[in-house]
């Protein structure tokens, strides 16, 4: 395994961070206690865990959407921990579990794309004349031009649809449109929460290519969480397992290829449904 | 007859600012606001208070259009900020607003006797005071339709659109829910207190009590407009809602000619948004089944 994270790297670091929840009636539930894990800079960590490990809490808290007890969470440097999760926002990109969630059904796709392209340069309301200070008028036909060669480039059909409301989309169109907008503008960071659960394998495969793609071209730092074992033994540079808050397993890529998949699943414990394709048990699929 | 038809024509109009306003928090920001029914009678107390002391009228809508701002943001700061309820931040500003009109009235009703000055400049296209009103709301409601329609198309409007879309993405994408809301909100009861400054002037009083019911007048013009244009874009949707505010007019025009008594007409409005609500034809956040609406 690798030596245990606690130090501040300029990549993703999270550093002795304690979070907890009331349960139903009475009662509290510290999930996380002093936990720390570091993730060098264009690194691809994959996160697996059995259910309410902490596996999406913790990208929860690195987004913000969740606000921890104690503990610091630092972003190249940056200390996220002091900002909120719209500030957290210029530097993360992120694609939520629910195709749903990551985009906004009522707008169009060039729409969509606008409003994670300008990410990272918030509207200001104060200075300048009228059209600039309220951030000009957008999408134009510049930038629609930009979105096509870029789907275009991707290889993705939607550069025929900027016009469509993404409310339109199928499911699995909806989460390759998030992921592209979760990458545009190359944040620090890209968090990817079960991003491929809700899709049909094909879907599910397009959108894992693209990731493995996307992470790689932009050499951005990325998080994965996902349930998938064959997910987890055939992408990204390192595996870590979560169980209770606390970390149980951390394996590099070298390491990752001498797992025993029957090993690692008993570590998820009962709650975890095994794959059900041949490929997951001997550890060599690809999606 | 003309006559009815022009006035319920220049009433429609004074009151598109109602729905405009009304559509911009409902279906724009997802917000059901209720600050409406304070800040409209806020902008006709505000503009009856100038005008009677000899304020130039552009100033009285001015002053109007800003207290009906500080009037939402006061809404928006009690939701984003104090985490209440929103249906409940609108309540309470708009109870504490009755009270803010009535001070700055001095008197629960002033009578305007004179017609403006700029209304009597422009064209009456034969029809007398009646048409030169015309040509003025005219200008007027364009003028706040293309406003809109730029600044819905910026960078600002769209973050506003997303917020009401899908307030967790738009956070996600570096949006300030706060912010974004309290601006929308604001903005929205500038309209909303431009429309009851309109109204005074054009009915030629200003009471503490003409806001009551404006949401519902306001969902009433947007539905119909929603309902005979069926608009598919946002600059569409705008003016679908001012044509919606001149039927809603009309209609109460002909009820009223048909013998429906004056004190029946809230009542006739509450049923028909009923009827809408009741057979799925109206989405309405926060108070139509089904609707919710993420929170931080």
């Amino acid at each position: 395994m690798s030596s245990a994270p606690g130090f501040r790297v300029p990549g993703l670091s999270v550093e002795e961070l304690s979070w907890g929840h009331p349960l139903p009636g009475s009662g509290w539930r510290q999930l996380f206690s002093g936990f720390s894990l570091s993730c060098p800079p264009g690194q691809f960590l994959v996160v697996i865990g059995s259910n309410g490990s902490g596996k999406s809490t913790l990208l929860n808290l690195v987004a913000g959407t969740l606000r921890h007890g104690a503990g610091r969470i630092h972003l190249g440097g940056r200390p996220l921990h002091r900002l909120r999760d719209h500030q957290r926002a210029r530097w993360i990109g992120r694609v939520m579990q629910n195709p749903l969630e990551g985009t906004c059904p009522g707008l169009t796709v060039a729409e969509n794309l606008r409003l994670a392209e300008r990410r990272n340069r918030p509207v200001l309301i104060n200075g300048g004349f009228l059209i600039g200070a309220f951030g000009g008028i957008h999408p134009n036909s510049g930038d629609r031009r930009r979105y096509r060669e870029l789907l275009g480039e991707l290889g993705l059909p939607l550069a025929d649809r900027l016009d469509e409301p993404v409310g339109q989309l199928s499911g699995g169109q909806r989460q390759t449109l998030s992921l592209v907008m979760a990458t545009l503008g190359s944040p620090d960071l890209l968090l990817l929460d079960e991003h491929t659960a809700a899709l049909d394998p094909r879907a599910e495969a397009t959108v894992m290519a693209l990731t493995d793609r996307l992470v790689r071209q932009l050499g951005t730092t990325a998080l994965m969480v996902t349930h998938s074992l064959e997910q987890a033994l055939s992408h990204g540079d390192r595996l870590v397992m979560l169980h209770e808050g606390g970390l149980i397993g951390d394996w590099n890529a070298a390491e990752r290829e001498h797992l025993d998949p029957a090993a690692l699943r008993a570590m998820y414990g009962a709650a975890i449904v095994a794959p059900q394709s041949s490929s997951a048990t001997d550890g060599s699929s690809a999606s | 007859m003309f006559s009815l038809w022009i006035g319920a024509y220049d009433q429609g109009l004074a009151y598109a600012g109602l729905a405009l306003g009304t559509y911009l928090t409902l279906r724009v920001l997802n917000f059901p606001d209720l600050t409406v029914d304070g800040s409209f009678a806020l902008g006709g107390g505000t503009a009856a208070v100038m005008i009677s002391q000899g304020a130039p009228v552009p100033v009285a809508l001015g002053l109007a259009i800003l207290f009906g701002c500080l009037a939402g943001m006061v809404t928006g700061l009690i939701h984003t900020r104090l985490g209440v309820n929103d249906l409940f931040a609108g309540i309470l500003t708009t109870t504490g607003l009755y009270s803010i009109t009535l001070r700055l009235m001095g008197r629960s009703n002033i009578p305007l006797s004179e017609t403006p000055a700029g209304i009597l400049a422009l064209p009456d296209l034969g029809l007398g005071l009646d048409g030169q009103w015309a040509v003025g709301l005219t200008l007027a409601t364009v003028g706040m339709i293309l406003l809109i329609s730029f600044l819905m198309a910026t960078d600002f409007g769209l973050s506003l659109r997303a917020l009401g879309n899908n307030p967790t993405m738009a956070r996600a994408n570096g949006i300030n829910q706060r912010r974004g809301l309290t601006v929308g909100i604001a903005a929205a009861n500038g309209l909303v207190a431009l429309a009851g400054a309109l109204v005074a002037i054009y009915q030629g009083f200003a009471d503490v009590t003409m806001g009551i019911g404006s949401l519902i007048l306001g969902l009433g013009m947007v539905i119909i407009g929603e309902a005979v244009l069926r608009p598919r874009s946002l600059p569409w949707a705008l003016l679908a809602v001012a044509v919606g505010a001149i039927l809603f007019r009309t209609m109460i025009a002909i009820a009223l000619q048909l013998g429906l008594e004056p004190v029946d007409l809230k009542l006739a409005t509450a049923l028909l948004l009923l009827i809408a609500l009741a057979f799925g034809r109206l989405r309405i956040p926060g108070l139509s089944a089904g609707q919710g609406r993420q929170e931080q």
